[in-house]
């Protein structure tokens, strides 16, 4: 048989493969870009009508939307740092030797595998005001006087969110940066140890430089799960108070499902989407430069 | 040759493949075979209640299936399901079981099929005026009542007696008595729902009304949110937060149990719910148990007191393969037996007037007797098709303005200016496409 017939019967066999895919991920995609460019009436029935970039110039004048944009990015901001500093803590005690290592790194796991749902609920009465047990702690701590109202403040409600957000994800941000650690090689840090660095220089000149392609794979993941949050906020604080943990996400879903916009709506995913592309590229590009520095 | 034959070989192979992965894809339904099923999603908790209901239809209906899906908990999750179903024109359910405030929109979106020809008149004079007017759109009629909801003020009897104290008529009276009776944090004043969600909209809304204001009027679609009455609404509510509050702080996250919680544990004197709240703060386990006294939301002088209409009915998919029986349902669902297997072990509120009058329902509840007074003040929420956009622009201002980030008069404003907006376009949409 020959080679180029051979080719052509391998690219047949993708073909379905390859349809399925553009048939569930490439074909809603484009609808929704497409959708994005349409101004939806409910009059009877819900109709279509075509409004080019309209649907956009009404993002620019939307101060909810800003609002949500700006409520992304410090949850993003925050979640993404809190959890890259406690990773790193977490995933260098996993990896020194002790006594049941194995049942630790198992245990750290568990809250990355709970359903993002569930944990907020349970989050959420945490941090109730009469029934929680945060106040409770602190109250028999002598921290607080009176029960405080998490949720119900605009800065406490953004402060709980990210809590719980680093409480669910810091064990991937560990399991990542722990995987790039077993990947140093030994004799690096043992050259390093012999030279007579301290354990904070061997951390900040050694280990830092060598985890810096995993950090930055472990930045980009979270940063645009961060950026799509959705069922954190839903559950716990439904984008209240005051819309003050409205995330774009969020506000997109409203608008497919409460307010049956599917014009806008899908001009609000495409806009987090490209702004979500722009990130990821930023932090690519950044992994890129560094690498090309090392080298 | 050979190799052709293979060729060939392999070529015919694949396109069975295919064709065969395809096949059930094409494959006829088999319709003749399935008996004919009416597919209804519930919330949970109902389900068992409208078994009876659904297996008496059945036996009238030889051979036909009465599907009763469990939803989840959540209404939101209730209306999104329903919702991606209708747009998708996926026939799976026959009957949407639905909010007063979904009415407008399924209609608007030509979801449910209008049913006001397949009723008689006298049939639908049966049930609550004001319960049978949240079902209708543009004149028509989408949706039967089943069950409805007023919203009230629970008061604690026994403390309201000691003090030689009446029940609040006025919110002067209602902020007075709560100030004199409670001694927080232990026991406060007032309990409402504050949370950024549609629990808050109907709190205020009652509020708003009791202090003569009103949100938008659905005929002509005036917006009245920046007026003084609504100013005055609003700061009364921040009024029980701030400087001596009645509230706890907590207030701006409850919904409707955490505030039910509080006031079954004797934490409070006064709340504001829907009528569930009654069953439950007296059964055998509840600390309030025979201490409670319930009555409509207060008003201010020159105003009458007003009560958030809620409750569900039962509309007609637009998608359904079975209407006429769906509509036939509907007339099951809404007898008098039926609303008796539905309420009388739930405690739920009859959209039927009759009901009001059935001695089994009324020894079962004798609850009914007050909120059938209390269907008196009822006020629906306006019927806009995108009522959910009004109700989110109006639950984000008030939530501000709760939370203290901003004054209730430029909450109120800007509410009221992003509702004329929506209300701008929504007018623009109705006439001649551009």
């Amino acid at each position: 048989m020959s080679g180029a017939g051979l080719t052509r019967e391998r690219t047949l066999l993708l073909f379905p493969a390859l349809l399925l895919l553009a048939l569930v991920v490439a074909v809603p995609i484009l609808r929704v870009v497409q959708l994005g460019f349409h101004r939806v009436e409910l009059d009877g029935g819900i109709a279509l009508h075509w409004a080019g970039l309209e649907p956009y110039a009404r993002l620019w004048q939307d101060g909810r939307w800003w609002g949500a944009l700006r409520n992304t990015a410090v949850f993003t901001g925050a979640s993404v740092a809190l959890e890259l500093v406690l990773g790193v803590a977490v995933a260098l005690l996993l990896h020194e030797r002790f006594r049941g290592r194995g049942l630790a790194r198992a245990l750290v796991m568990v809250p990355w595998a709970l359903p993002t749902a569930i944990m907020a609920l349970a989050w959420a009465w945490i941090f109730n005001d009469a029934f929680g047990v945060l106040n409770d702690l602190l109250g028999r701590l002598g921290l607080v006087r009176g029960p405080v109202a998490w949720l119900g403040g605009p800065g406490t409600a953004m402060l709980a969110l990210v809590v719980a957000d680093v409480w669910k994800t810091t064990p991937f941000v560990a399991l990542i940066v722990l995987a790039g650690l077993q990947g140093i090689p030994e004799p690096v840090l043992e050259a390093a140890r012999v030279d007579g660095l301290s354990a904070a220089q061997r951390f900040r000149r050694v280990l830092l430089p060598l985890l810096g392609p995993s950090l930055l794979v472990a930045v980009a993941f979270r940063a645009v799960q961060a950026y799509g949050a959705f069922d954190l906020p839903y559950v716990m604080t439904g984008g209240g108070p005051g819309g003050a943990t409205e995330t774009v996400s969020l506000y997109a879903y409203r608008n497919y499902f409460r307010y049956l916009d599917f014009g806008y709506g899908s001009a609000v995913a495409v806009q987090g989407a490209l702004l979500a592309a722009l990130l990821a590229a930023a932090l690519m590009g950044l992994a890129g430069r560094r690498g090309r520095v090392r080298a | 040759m050979s190799m052709g034959q293979g060729r060939r070989r392999r070529w015919c192979g694949l396109a069975c493949g295919v064709l065969l992965a395809l096949l059930p894809a094409c494959a006829p339904r088999p319709s003749g075979l399935e008996p004919p099923r009416l597919a209804v999603m519930l919330p949970p908790g109902e389900r068992p209640f409208w078994e009876p209901i659904a297996r008496a239809f059945e036996r009238r209906h030889r051979g036909l299936v009465v599907d009763l899906v469990e939803g989840p908990q959540s209404t939101d999750l209730r209306e999104n399901l329903y919702a991606a179903s209708l747009l998708a024109r996926d026939p799976t359910f026959d009957l949407v079981y639905m909010d007063v405030t979904w009415t407008a929109k399924f209609a608007a979106a030509g979801w449910l099929l209008p049913l006001e020809d397949r009723f008689a008149a006298e049939e639908l004079a049966r049930f609550l005026p004001e319960a049978r007017a949240a079902g209708e759109y543009g004149g028509r009629l989408y949706r039967v009542p089943v069950r409805t909801d007023v919203g009230l003020l629970y008061h604690r009897r026994d403390l309201l007696e000691r003090a030689g104290l009446a029940a609040p008529a006025t919110f002067a009276d209602l902020e007075r008595n709560a100030r004199a009776l409670q001694s927080p944090p232990e026991t406060w004043g007032f309990l409402w729902q504050g949370r950024q969600y549609e629990g808050l909209v109907c709190a205020f809304f009652e509020v708003l009304h009791g202090h003569g204001g009103f949100w938008v009027d659905p005929a002509t679609l005036v917006v009245g949110l920046d007026r003084p009455e609504a100013e005055a609404a609003l700061g009364f509510l921040v009024r029980c937060l701030r400087a001596q509050p009645i509230s706890p702080p907590g207030t701006t996250t409850y919904q409707e149990e955490e505030s039910r919680r509080l006031f079954q544990d004797g934490r409070a004197v006064f709340l504001r719910n829907w009528p569930y709240v009654w069953r439950l703060a007296q059964a055998e386990d509840s600390p309030v148990r025979g201490r409670l006294s319930a009555g409509p939301m207060p008003h201010v002088l020159g105003a009458r007191p007003a009560a958030t209409l809620g409750g569900w009915g039962l509309g007609v998919s637009a998608y359904g393969r079975q209407p006429a029986l769906a509509v036939e349902f509907i007339r099951a669902a809404t007898s008098l037996e039926s609303q008796r297997a539905l309420c009388a072990p739930t405690g739920y509120a009859p959209a039927r007037e009759d009901a009001y009058a059935d001695p089994a329902l009324m020894a079962a509840n004798p609850f009914l007797a007050e909120l059938r007074r209390l269907h008196a003040h009822a006020v629906p929420r306006p019927a806009l098709a995108r009522y959910a956009l009004a109700s989110d622009i109006l639950q984000r201002h008030l939530s501000a303005a709760l939370a203290g980030t901003d004054a209730p008069g430029r909450a109120l404003g800007r509410a009221a200016r992003e509702t004329r907006a929506m209300l701008g376009t929504a007018v623009a949409e109705a006439g001649p496409s551009r």
